[in-house]
């Protein structure tokens, strides 16, 4: 499927509310993209003001997700969508879903940032959580890319950088650990800066299953749970037929 | 008439004779007549079907060997063709070379359809926004631009100042994006990369407030010194009177650098912030009143000072900036005012938005001098401007703090006889005190 099929619908009204529906989650996405970028500058620079308007600025997350859903039970109930509108009305409510998931993350960061701002700052300034919080960063704007270009195979490769974000996760968590055995009096800032970054593992986790979402929205097929060597083997004998 | 044409219609009138001769000479000539003209008949279908047939696969037959009034509708048809491909040609040549200028462009150029859908984009555009070629066609631009800054621009109606986006949020470009509406709604959109200005401007901007943050120290020092000095002076008589007056001015002239720095810092301040500012509810009508105050407590100000409220409407924004606006203008207009003039002060709203002036019957500014008034450090008459203080600053800070409310300054004056600063705000920067919230801003 592709935009040119959403075009094919007699109702033309039905059509540009499907469009909006697209437009109001991929909105909602930049949005959420830039309070994630805010927050991972405020830890970074240690501006607690930024930190905290970014936490003050999620209620906007949470209002644009629910009118997208009530607009997405409206369609549902009144138009009685099948197939690939069915299926593209499904993941505009999932991804919203994430998304919110994601602003409520990225509202976690900002607090935690405005908090550490006021802390003494460790010697290499957080650059192992910059550089986490970039990938991340890059994993959200990828994924929301691969939503609007209803690219499953760009989603596929999205979905297996999940694995390297967990990889540095555990790093960063065992060098916490370090820290803190080595220097008690950093268990604080060190707790702080656990919580951080498993906000940030947690949101390249959402960012996944919005990549999950486009390839079910484009192939028909539910992905999730599912080894992604066998998603791409699946996605490559689909290509093929 | 074509000698082509001549000749066809003596061949048939000689033909038809041949054929009455015939039927005079050996009778029977209706019989003659027509096997004739069907003869003809034929010879001209069969001609007609070569035409047709070479018409049909023009590529790959030569055309027909055919003579008189048929030769010369081939003749015709070849050249009509020739003439189509010559044009057609050169039009791919012209179109092609239009591309070829359009992607050599240091500018990305995207032209977007009347729904925002991306139609076709330079290769400078696919770079800076990273777009794929052929697979974004059809695509909306905003929904691969996600830039909030960027979507709200598009959907506004004003597009005449570009809006500068960092994009992807975080990295290390920023572009200037200008929407050029053209043709039947359709759109053509600039970017242009401002990395570097964006950073030598936040570079300068940081300069500015940390020499600013400097200087002052120094001159906390310097001042202190100077206010001890002239108090011995004022309370030991065996000091030197003489020196009285220096020290008094050298204490006006750091009050006065102090004044200017910290308007210095305050500019800055305006500036680094973000491009809009907050929404905090501003109680104009008591800060306008305890204003009025401070006026009325100066020794030196005009005899007549009126505030008039129309309105109980708050503004939305920040409260710091929005009273060193006002405040930055009452104080210019006490300034500038004779002990014998008015000042009237007003704040109203209406459908546009909130309003706030301040009208002086002082001195006025020639007209040549309006546009240029809120430049930093800009000097209407400089040997004044000395003698009355200020820092030359109040009014770029004025400019600076109500274009992030999204308002405009509006100066009218008269030289001589007087001047009208009025601040708008835009509607949705206001509320209503009885209907709530004039406008909900998402």
């Amino acid at each position: 499927m592709d935009t040119a099929d959403l075009s094919h619908h007699i109702s033309r009204r039905f059509n540009e509310d499907l469009e909006r529906l697209r437009n109001k989650v991929l909105t909602m996405g930049g949005f959420v993209e830039q309070q994630l970028q805010k927050a991972v500058t405020a830890l970074v620079d240690g501006d607690s003001r930024l930190g905290e308007a970014v936490a003050m600025d999620d209620y906007k997350v949470n209002n644009m997700e629910v009118t997208i859903d009530e607009e997405c039970s409206r369609l549902l109930a009144t138009r009685n969508p099948t197939a690939g509108d069915l299926r593209l009305i499904v993941a505009i409510i999932k991804t919203a879903t994430d998304l919110e998931r994601i602003g409520d993350e990225g509202e976690k960061i900002g607090y935690i940032a405005s908090r550490l701002a006021s802390m003494e700052r460790p010697a290499d300034k957080y650059r192992e959580v910059k550089h986490l919080g970039r990938q991340v960063s890059e994993m959200v704007h990828a994924a929301l890319d691969a939503f609007a270009r209803l690219d499953a195979r760009a989603a596929l490769a999205v979905a297996r950088e999940d694995e390297s974000i967990d990889e540095e996760y555990e790093a960063i968590q065992r060098q916490c650990i370090t820290f803190m055995m080595e220097d008690p009096r950093t268990i604080r800032r060190a707790l702080d800066v656990m919580w951080l970054v498993r906000a940030l593992e947690r949101i390249g986790d959402h960012a996944k299953n919005i990549c999950e979402y486009v390839i079910y929205m484009v192939h028909g097929k539910d992905v999730r749970h599912t080894a992604l060597e066998d998603v791409e083997k699946e996605l490559r004998t689909k290509d093929a037929q | 008439m074509s000698a082509a044409w001549s000749f066809a219609i003596v061949r048939l009138l000689g033909l038809i004779s041949v054929a009455v001769l015939g039927g005079m000479i050996w009778g029977r000539p209706v019989l003659w007549l027509a096997a004739v003209l069907g003869a003809y008949l034929l010879l001209q279908l069969i001609n007609l079907y070569r035409l047709g047939r070479w018409l049909r696969m023009r590529s790959l037959v030569d055309p027909p060997d055919v003579g008189g009034v048929w030769g010369e509708v081939v003749a015709q048809v070849v050249r009509l063709h020739r003439r189509k491909r010559f044009h057609k040609q050169r039009m791919i040549k012209l179109f092609r070379e239009l591309r070829r200028s359009t992607a050599a462009m240091p500018d990305g150029v995207v032209v977007l359809a009347a729904d925002n859908e991306i139609l076709w984009f330079n290769r400078t555009a696919a770079r800076l926004l990273d777009l794929r070629r052929k697979a974004d066609l059809h695509i909306r631009i905003d929904n691969l631009i996600r830039a909030p800054d960027f979507v709200r621009y598009l959907d506004e109606g004003d597009h005449s100042v570009p809006v500068t986006v960092r994009w992807p949020a975080g990295g290390p470009l920023f572009l200037s994006m200008q929407l050029i509406p053209y043709g039947a709604g359709q759109q053509l959109v600039l970017v242009r990369d401002v990395t570097r200005q964006t950073t030598l401007e936040a570079m300068r901007r940081d300069f500015v407030a940390n020499a600013s943050h400097e200087l002052r120290s120094p001159l906390t020092v310097v001042s202190g010194y100077l206010q001890s000095l002239s108090d011995t002076i004022a309370e030991d008589s065996s000091a030197d009177r003489l020196w009285e007056g220096p020290v008094q001015e050298m204490r006006r002239q750091t009050e006065r650098m102090t004044e200017i720095i910290n308007d210095l810092l305050e500019l800055s301040k305006l500036e680094s912030a973000d491009i809009e500012a907050g929404e905090d509810e501003v109680d104009v009508a008591g800060m306008l009143s305890l204003l009025r105050k401070e006026v009325l407590s100066l020794e030196r100000r005009p005899q007549e000072f009126t505030l008039r409220l129309d309105s109980e409407s708050r503004l939305l924004g920040n409260e710091a900036e929005i009273h060193s606006a006002f405040s930055n203008l009452i104080a210019n207009a006490v300034k500038y005012t004779p002990p014998e003039g008015r000042i009237d002060v007003r704040w109203w709203s209406d459908a546009e938005g909130g309003h706030f002036s301040v009208r002086d019957t002082g001195i006025g500014i020639a007209a040549e001098h309006i546009p240029r008034l809120t430049e930093r450090f800009y000097r209407v008459d400089p040997g004044r401007a000395r003698r009355q203080g200020g820092s030359g600053l109040g009014l770029a800070i004025v400019r600076h703090a109500l274009q992030r409310h999204g308002g405009r300054l509006q100066i009218e004056s008269t030289d001589g006889q007087g001047s009208t600063f009025t601040c708008h705000f835009p509607r949705r920067r206001v509320v209503d005190p009885e209907r709530g919230v004039a406008t909900a801003v998402s």
